[in-house]
């Protein structure tokens, strides 16, 4: 027990001492909520389109006038094709509208009215916003203008509501697991150095000739990163829930306990690097792209896993930052559902003691692995 | 009684054979000394009675228990001190030295061992910030922490000055109760000669195990022995040296300092350096650690700049013009600075190229340093594995590739094993004999006998300069060392 504390101690003095491991715990996960909550932006953007009106009736005027209003859309008039296509090859504009002469006549006598849209597919995601902000402004203005008792009332009338995130909000949830992908890089960045580093100093060969034991060593680096991994975790939240007012609606306690869950099993990933490698540089190299990109790209994220090959789907299954991320989003938005909440638990503790015990046995009391052959046991004779 | 009884200890890694069916007893209360050239199983040895690293075949009982299964219960009695001492380099002395008591399960009483080693003053510095010699006083305290039965050394005093091995022998005759084992790996003779027993290992096998003083009297002796034991060494003319092709050099002093300052804060690290090295002189820098040898030395090379004075190399002014200063110039870094992953054939292209020789004449001129250097049977491995006498060979190759006037050589033979430094001291005395200039620096002694002149370094300033014989006279002393130790302190008065 003694020794345990000891080489607490001592982590801890290191950790406190050098200023890479502070910026990594603090630093970074700053920075990465500020990309995430500015920089990625997977809502509605307000976007500008062109607006052609070739229907002198001065009911289509209301229509182009609800295009300016609406709060999703900026528009400009133009008056011939030629400078649509201008504006949309120089990116002046996203999309247009182009309302036909005879628009008006054509409503008023009931019948099918053409209207065309004009997107830019180069960029899919904000042609499908142009494409359905048009067609919802459109709709919205028929209901209200006096064509509205020529159109057929439909015999559904879809009541759509959206749970837990009424706005839409993509930050409501990217935010939050932006946090997953943070902690899953501190907790693997931050071991990955340490085991190796002492082999590269030379101290490993002193400590291992002291009465220091395999689990000293081994818990000696998992405690002293696992608290300032879980002090990191109340940073994290902090900026989430307190500068950047995410909802948070689930429960404190839980969220910090399953947490600390993942975290350790992102140390174990770390230190099984660190003690493999024994080399600085190789492990935060492997790090980093065993950590990093596995937790943005495979973990459901930033793309929904069941929309994956199915060699990646059973991938990901190993990868602890797709459970987390699962129950951290649903911790944050739907404010905790116990199914989730297990499940996510049972598969980080099972992968947290997996990994826990790779960690335990790649951790040696000397300087190679134990032979295994009966030779020991007829040294030990020997010996006697 | 014994400490250790090893009986047909065999330990191979991969095809290589580190111990080769080694037997060897070790008495207790003595300190014994592990002497042999690089890679002839010193630390493997010591790694392996400690339980770090596990036979092949073979028996070793250490204080009656089996390094292999009982390393738990030995643990307890030993201390081991590991060749890059095993500090934290980013703790305090203090913290250190409260991390190994805790560690060893030892109060934590440091008074007598601060004031032995005379850390006291520095106890809140940080381990990384100590010099050589201190780190290795502190690490030696962090091994004798806890009173060990059995203490193991691998090549404490490697790098370090005179004076500071004087102390670490000291210290450890004089913190040991007399039960306590030493087993102790030097490349210094000198040290091995005063211990009560000497090992010779050679390729893995004991070749000679006895009394220091029934092999030779004198430390001079006992080299000359040693070096007999281990196959001999007879000095043949220098094929490095008639390869070299002298240069037609007119001026007297071909290397000058003049004044050379270099400031640090408020701290002189070099202050009013001036000397002048004449045409095929072997000029040593001598010094402690810290006495700002390596500064001078790069400011000499133009790798750092001095705040005041200057220098010059072969007339050139090093502020004035660096480069073509330096390419007069062929130097051998302290450490091992080449590239570890190429081979000695492509370390050897790539200095060639670098030293601008000719693309037509490079491949002749490799092919020829190859032979020369006696590196033909390496030329295609990766140069991080050789071992280290070959590196500081391949460093010297490339340091000589463009057949440079003046050579400048910062600590060549440091943990080099004796024979390897006679034969790389028999290259730079031809060398210098066909009027190559070299400036040297070294912690061996009996190296600076080799030189033409020395100037002693200390603080940032030169204390002495003049010939071995003028400093000896000087410091009323019949060897270097003491002249050395003499010298330091009356200027320290």
């Amino acid at each position: 027990m003694k020794i345990l504390l000891a080489l607490i101690k001592k982590e801890i003095k290191q950790i406190l001492r050098d200023p890479s491991s502070i910026i990594i715990a603090f630093v970074l996960p700053f920075i990465s909520i500020m990309i995430y909550m500015y920089g990625i932006n997977l809502d509605s953007v307000k976007v500008t389109i062109g607006i052609k009106n070739d229907d002198n009736n001065p009911e289509t005027a209301t229509l182009v006038k609800s295009f300016g209003h609406s709060k999703y859309v900026n528009s400009i008039n133009y008056d011939n094709e030629k400078d649509i296509e201008t504006a949309i090859v120089r990116s002046k504009i996203k999309g247009a509208v182009i309302i036909p002469n005879d628009f008006s006549t054509k409503l008023s006598k009931g019948e099918n009215a053409d209207l065309m849209v004009i997107t830019d597919g180069s960029e899919v995601n904000t042609a499908n916003y142009v494409q359905s902000y048009a067609m919802s402004i459109a709709n919205q203005w028929l209901s209200t203008s006096k064509f509205a008792k020529n159109t057929v009332k439909p015999l559904i009338s879809v009541e759509s509501r959206t749970w837990y995130n009424p706005d839409l909000n993509s930050h409501y949830f990217i935010v939050p697991g932006s946090v997953a992908v943070t902690m899953t890089l501190i907790g693997i960045l931050l071991t990955s150095l340490v085991v190796a580093r002492e082999w590269e100093r030379g101290t490993m060969e002193a400590l291992l000739s002291t009465r220091v034991r395999k689990i000293h060593i081994v818990l000696g680096k998992y405690i002293p990163y696992f608290l300032l991994g879980m002090l990191s975790m109340l940073f994290n939240v902090f900026l989430c829930t307190g500068v950047f007012q995410i909802p948070f609606r689930g429960s404190y306690l839980l969220l910090f306990l399953i947490s600390g869950i993942f975290l350790l099993t992102c140390l174990g990933i770390g230190l099984t690097i660190s003690s493999k490698l024994k080399n600085q540089f190789l492990a935060s190299m492997v790090a980093m792209s065993l950590g990093f990109m596995p937790a943005l790209m495979l973990s459901g994220l930033m793309f929904p896993i069941n929309s994956m090959p199915k060699f990646f789907q059973y991938l990901t299954m190993f990868l602890p930052p797709r459970y987390y991320i699962s129950f951290v989003e649903s911790e944050f938005m739907t404010g905790g559902v116990y199914e989730i909440r297990i499940e996510n638990a049972f598969y980080l503790t099972f992968l947290g003691l997996l990994l826990f015990f790779v960690v335990y046995k790649n951790t040696f009391s000397s300087l190679e692995k134990k032979p295994k052959s009966s030779f020991v046991n007829k040294q030990e004779r020997g010996a006697l | 009684m014994d400490t250790v009884k090893i009986k047909n200890l065999t330990k191979k890694f991969g095809s290589t054979i580190a111990l080769n069916d080694l037997s060897l007893n070790i008495e207790e209360g003595k300190i014994t000394g592990l002497i042999g050239a690089d890679g002839s199983g010193k630390t493997t040895l010591l790694r392996t009675v400690i339980g770090l690293l596990f036979p092949d075949s073979g028996e070793i009982s250490v204080l009656g228990f089996n390094p292999s299964t009982q390393k738990e219960k030995l643990n307890s009695y030993i201390g081991y001190m590991p060749q890059k001492f095993g500090l934290y380099e980013d703790l305090t002395v203090i913290e250190n030295l409260n991390l190994y008591a805790d560690l060893k399960n030892v109060p934590h009483d440091f008074e007598k061992m601060l004031e032995f080693t005379s850390l006291s003053p520095f106890q809140d510095r940080l381990a990384g910030a100590l010099s050589g010699g201190m780190k290795q006083k502190l690490g030696l305290a962090c091994t004798l922490l806890g009173n060990p039965k059995f203490l193991l050394l691998d090549e404490p005093s490697v790098g370090v000055d005179p004076i500071s091995r004087r102390d670490l022998m000291q210290m450890v005759r004089g913190m040991i109760s007399p039960e306590t084992t030493v087993l102790w790996s030097t490349a210094y003779l000198d040290e091995a000669h005063s211990f009560d027993t000497a090992v010779v290992i050679d390729k893995g096998k004991i070749i000679y195990e006895g009394k220091p003083h029934d092999l030779a009297k004198t430390p001079q002796e006992f080299e000359n022995k040693v070096i007999d034991l281990m196959g001999g060494y007879s000095k043949t003319f220098s094929e490095i040296a008639e390869n070299y092709v002298p240069h037609n050099i007119e001026m007297e002093c071909t290397v000058i300092a003049d004044k050379l300052e270099k400031k640090y804060g408020n701290f002189y690290a070099v202050k009013d350096n001036s000397f002048c090295i004449k045409k095929g002189e072997i000029f040593g820098l001598l010094g402690p650690n810290g006495a700002g040898k390596s500064t001078s030395f790069k400011m000499m090379c133009g790798l750092a700049k001095p705040t005041n004075g200057t220098a010059s190399i072969m007339g050139i002014d090093i502020r004035k013009d660096p480069e073509k200063a330096r390419s007069n110039l062929g130097y051998m870094a302290q450490k091992f600075s080449l590239y570890g992953s190429l081979t000695v054939r492509q370390n050897l292209e790539f200095f060639a190229a670098a030293y601008g020789i000719n693309y037509t004449q490079r491949n002749d001129k490799v092919e020829e340093i190859i032979r020369v250097f006696g590196l033909d049977e390496y030329s295609e491995q990766k140069s991080e594995k050789l071992p280290l006498g070959l590196k500081q060979r391949l460093s010297m190759a490339c340091a000589l590739i463009h057949n440079p006037p003046v050579l400048f050589l910062d600590e060549p033979t440091s943990g080099v094993d004796v024979i390897t430094r006679r034969d790389f001291w028999n290259h730079i005395t031809s060398l210098s004999k066909k009027g190559v200039t070299i400036l040297v620096t070294t912690h061996f002694m009996d190296e600076a006998e080799y030189c033409d002149r020395i100037s002693l370094f200390y603080q940032g300033k030169t204390i002495a300069i003049g010939t071995p014989k003028q400093l000896k006279e000087q410091a009323k002393a019949d060897d270097m060392e003491t002249a050395f130790i003499n010298l330091i302190k009356e200027s320290e008065n």
